[in-house]
Order: C-alpha cells, then structure tokens, then sequence
C-alpha cells in the first residue's frame, strides 16, 4: 500500500477536521445539555485518540522488544509523546465542559476522570523514567517494557469506567438508543479528522528526529575525517548509501557512541 | 441561534476549541523551530565540509541535500520496498539515548 506524503496526509488531515468543525456549529443538532455539548465533538475524539495512542505505544513497544530495531522504539516513543499532548487536551477540555455543567472543574469521585487521570500520570513518569537511564540499549529495553505494562493498563481502565456505578460522565455510546445520525455523523467526522491529526503529528515528528539523526550522523562523520584520513574502513564508506554506513555504524558494539 | 453565542455557554465552548487549537500551534511551533535549528546547522556543516574529492567521498552528497525534507529523499527512493525499515536506522538513532 501506497503512504501518502506527509503534505498530502497534513492537507487531507485540515480538510476534514476544518469539515468536522463546521458540522459541530453549522450542522449537528443541539441537544438537552445545550450549546455546550459541542465540546463533546472535540473532548471524546481527543480522548479516544489518546488512548489508543498509548495502545498503540504498547504495540510497538512489543515489536521492539521482539526484534530489536530501534525505529519500534522511536515509533512508541513518538505515539506516547503526542498521546500525551492529546491527553492534556482531554484533561483542560473536560475541565472546561465541567465547569460550565457542574459548576466545578473536577470531580474527584467520578472515575471517568480519576482513572483519566491516572492514565495520563502513569504516562507522563514514561519520560523521568527513560532518560534517568543512560545505557541506550537498555533505556529502550525498559522504556518498551513500561509501554507495554502501561498499554495493557489503558483497557482495563477503559473496562473498569464502564463498569462502574454510579455515572454521573456521560455516555457517548451507551446499549440504550445511541447518538441520533446527525450527530453520529459530525462525530465520526471530528473522530477521523483528529485520529488523521494524530498521524500526522506523529510522521512530522519521526521525520524530525530523522533529520536530527543525520546531522548527527554527519556531525561524526566530518569529525572521523578532521582527525584521521579517509581510508577503507571509514564508517560512511565510499560508495555504500549514508544509511547503510550508518547500519554498520549501530551494529558495531565496540564503537562508542557519543 | 448564532453558531457560537458567545454570551452564554458559548464561552466555555470557545475556550475549548482555542485550547485546543493553541496547544497544536504550539506544539506545531516548537517542531518547526528544532527543524529550522537542524537545517541551519545542516547548512553550517555543508559549508566547513573538506574538500576531498582526492581521498574519494567521504561523506554522502546526499545526506548534505535537501537535509530537512519530512520525506528524505533517498527514503522516497525506497518508499515502496519499506521505507519504515529504511527509516529504522535513522530513527534509532534518534531515539537509543537521543530523543530529546
């Protein structure tokens, strides 16, 4: 399957969340909650988007443990970065909605967003925990083993919301009746733009760190030629492609990495 | 009804909506500031570049080309045979020690 650029993936990702917006005002119905419902059509996505996110973290925090290749690590890192920033915009957005319908900005004993919230701090120890290793082998190892703990965790809070009583959160999707097709429209709309804007966010950031590490690499590599002749057995080697130089470069225990 | 009454509940629903979008500017901001900071530095590094062209290449032209681009170009060239394996080396750098 063909990717698409990540321009056309960007524009694709404004269009249809400009079309998810301008459904929520324009088009979906109010309902008896009243013109603050609309943050509904931003606040759910965002937290199904994170979470998800963060499974997604686990997945490929697993192919990582099981391969070894460090683009797994970089992918679940990335996933859990902007998982994170999606779960900030949770948290203020449902403030904002409690607030205006409860009169208060949290709610301590509603477990939709106590277990919310424990999610969004067991993830946001993932960064302490990382860089408090210096080893780089094993920063990646225990990052994916806390990825996958934390991922399996992310179900079972989402089972435990469900099943707990009393509810005074809403139900977005409930067995009894269901969102009303207009409104189930705008959501999916909104649902798809902000999961494209999760995508993207998440390419344009890989593509970053990308560029990063080939300044890096490029930084070593006009070093290695300040201090010593080019020969043979130069690291970037002549004629082979920078990635394949940089390859041997990771797979070779007994250069130092700096 | 206006389609964002302001004076109402209207304002918590603004203020949901700019939250969110400021919170992407921002981040969208300090990506591109790191991107800016890579291809100004990437540009510095082409200009000390020794030239060898005596001793043979020592560094690839093409990791000096268009050194930015959200799709490097010799991963474009490598989209269709898997470029998430391509990437992996790149990336892995990146993130062994080096994700900030």
């Amino acid at each position: 399957m063909k990717v698409p650029s990540l321009r056309a993936q960007a524009a694709a990702t404004v269009a249809v969340l400009a079309a998810g917006f301008t459904l929520v005002f324009f088009y979906a119905p109010l309902d008896t909650e009243g013109f603050i419902q609309k943050i509904f059509y931003l606040h759910v996505p965002l937290a199904i988007c994170a979470l998800v996110g963060f499974a997604v973290a686990g997945i490929h925090a697993i192919r990582h443990l099981r391969s070894g290749d460090p683009v797994h690590d970089a992918r679940s890192y990335v996933s859990i970065h902007l998982s994170v920033i999606f779960g900030i915009a949770v948290l203020v957005t449902g403030s904002i909605w409690a607030k205006a319908e409860w009169g208060k900005w949290w709610v301590w004993d509603e477990p939709t967003l106590v277990s919310f919230l424990i999610v969004f701090l067991l993830y946001a120890t993932y960064y302490p925990l990382r860089y408090a290793i210096e080893d780089r082998e094993r920063q990646a190892r225990y990052a994916s083993v806390f990825a996958i703990t934390a991922g399996a965790f992310v179900p079972l809070n989402f089972l435990a919301v469900r099943l707990a009583e009393p509810l005074i959160h809403p139900r977005t999707f409930s067995s009894a009746g269901g969102l009303p097709g207009s409104m189930l429209l705008t959501f999916v709309v909104c649902l798809a733009g902000l999961a494209l804007l999760w995508l993207s966010l998440v390419r344009f950031e890989l593509a970053a760190k990308s560029a990063s590490a080939r300044l890096s690499r490029l930084r070593r590599a006009l070093e290695g030629e300040a201090r010593t002749p080019v020969a043979s057995g130069s690291r970037i080697a002549p004629g082979l492609p920078a990635r394949s130089a940089s390859a041997t470069w990771m797979n070779d225990p007994t250069t130092p990495r700096t | 009804m206006p389609a964002l009454p302001l004076d109402e509940a209207g304002k918590y629903v603004a203020a949901a909506y700019v939250v969110f979008v400021g919170l992407i500017l921002a981040y969208v901001a300090i990506m591109a500031a790191k991107l800016e900071r890579i291809e100004r530095e990437l540009g510095e590094l082409a200009e000390e570049r020794p030239v060898r062209a005596s001793d043979g290449v020592a560094v690839q032209n093409s990791d000096l080309a268009a050194p930015v681009a959200p799709e490097p170009d010799d991963s474009k060239r490598r989209l269709d045979a898997g470029r998430a394996q391509e990437s992996s080396v790149d990336l892995g750098e990146a993130s062994g020690g080096g994700v900030p």
